[in-house]
């Protein structure tokens, strides 16, 4: 299922399947298309969110989240 | 005074080569630093900015090196002040070698910029550092094939025991100019038959 990442639950699993703002900042800190993440924090009330990717802590903006497309349920 | 530099500027190479120790934040580029240049370093300003930088000299193989800590930067899209000082610096130093630095536990971010810096034809070496890290939480970083794909010298460091520090001064003057074209190939697996010299362990040595 293709959710915002901004939507996926704490402690979940998805895919990035798509970069709907600049690919470029995402990309050097490590979160690129096909890459699995996992929803480490949300804050409540448009607070940053944090996923973890591999080793990787990546922090980013609310609004940010909102643009990344991700897929849940593919038991990657 | 000025007269004895001028003389002495005559017969040895000015300062020697200049090398950018470029990498993401906290990858170990100031313990690296440290490390190598001991306790000769100073601080500077960079012009026009709240950004310090701190460069200092050591000599291996006979050679004066004067090596210049980049702030930590993501990418040479500069997002910030530190990020614009590292795009600006290595601008300012289009001769220079750039040491680029990786954290071993994270070399897919790293690479980035890495390959971002190899796009400009600057002559380059990679360090990968935090070797001990990675060993700790069972993460392997082929060193051999990483060079093997990016055609310059990659020598593994733990910058806080030291080890591969001296290996990596020594590489120093092997540093080349990637070719990006030819690490796309290879990472498609299209190996160009004249590129494998017989006989080399790919030492990035020649
Ligand atoms: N375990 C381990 N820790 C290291 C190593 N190299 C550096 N560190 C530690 O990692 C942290 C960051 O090192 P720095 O040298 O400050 O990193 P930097 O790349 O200069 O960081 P910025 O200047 O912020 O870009 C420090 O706590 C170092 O002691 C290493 O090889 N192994
Ligand atoms: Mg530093």
């Amino acid at each position: 299922m293709l959710i915002k990442l901004s939507d996926l639950p704490f402690g979940e699993r998805a895919v990035v399947r798509e970069i709907r703002t600049s690919a470029h900042d995402l990309n050097c800190m490590g979160l690129r298309i096909g890459k699995e993440l996992k929803m480490v924090t949300k804050q409540p009330i448009k607070g940053p969110v944090v996923v973890l990717l591999g080793e990787l802590e990546i922090a980013m903006g609310l609004e940010t989240a909102e643009l990344i497309v991700v897929e849940t349920g593919t038991d990657a | 005074m000025t007269e004895e530099k001028a003389k002495g500027n005559a017969d040895l190479p000015e300062k020697g080569t200049t090398v950018l120790m470029l990498g993401n934040p906290n990858v170990g580029k100031s313990a690296l630093f440290n490390r190598m240049t001991g306790a000769n370093a100073i601080v500077s300003n960079y012009p026009g900015t709240t950004v310090d930088f701190t460069s200092g000299t050591f000599i291996e193989g006979g050679h004066t090196y004067t090596i210049i800590d980049v702030p930590g930067t993501y990418s040479l899209e500069p997002r910030d002040a530190a990020e614009e000082v590292a795009v600006r610096m290595l601008r300012d130093s289009p001769d220079a070698t750039v040491m680029i630095v990786l954290d071993a536990t994270k070399t897919d971010r790293g690479l980035y910029v890495a390959l971002e810096v190899m796009e400009r034809g600057m002559p380059c070496i990679v360090a990968v550092n935090m070797m001990d890290a990675a060993h700790e939480k069972k993460i392997t970083v082929d060193i051999a094939e990483l060079q093997r794909i990016l055609g310059v010298p990659v020598v593994s460091t733990t910058a806080t025991s030291g080890e591969g520090v001296r290996d990596l001064a020594e590489m120093l003057r092997k540093a080349k100019v990637a070719d990006i074209g030819a690490i796309a190939q290879r990472l498609r697996g299209e190996e160009q038959e004249r590129e494998s010299v017989r006989g080399c362990g790919g030492c990035g040595g020649c």
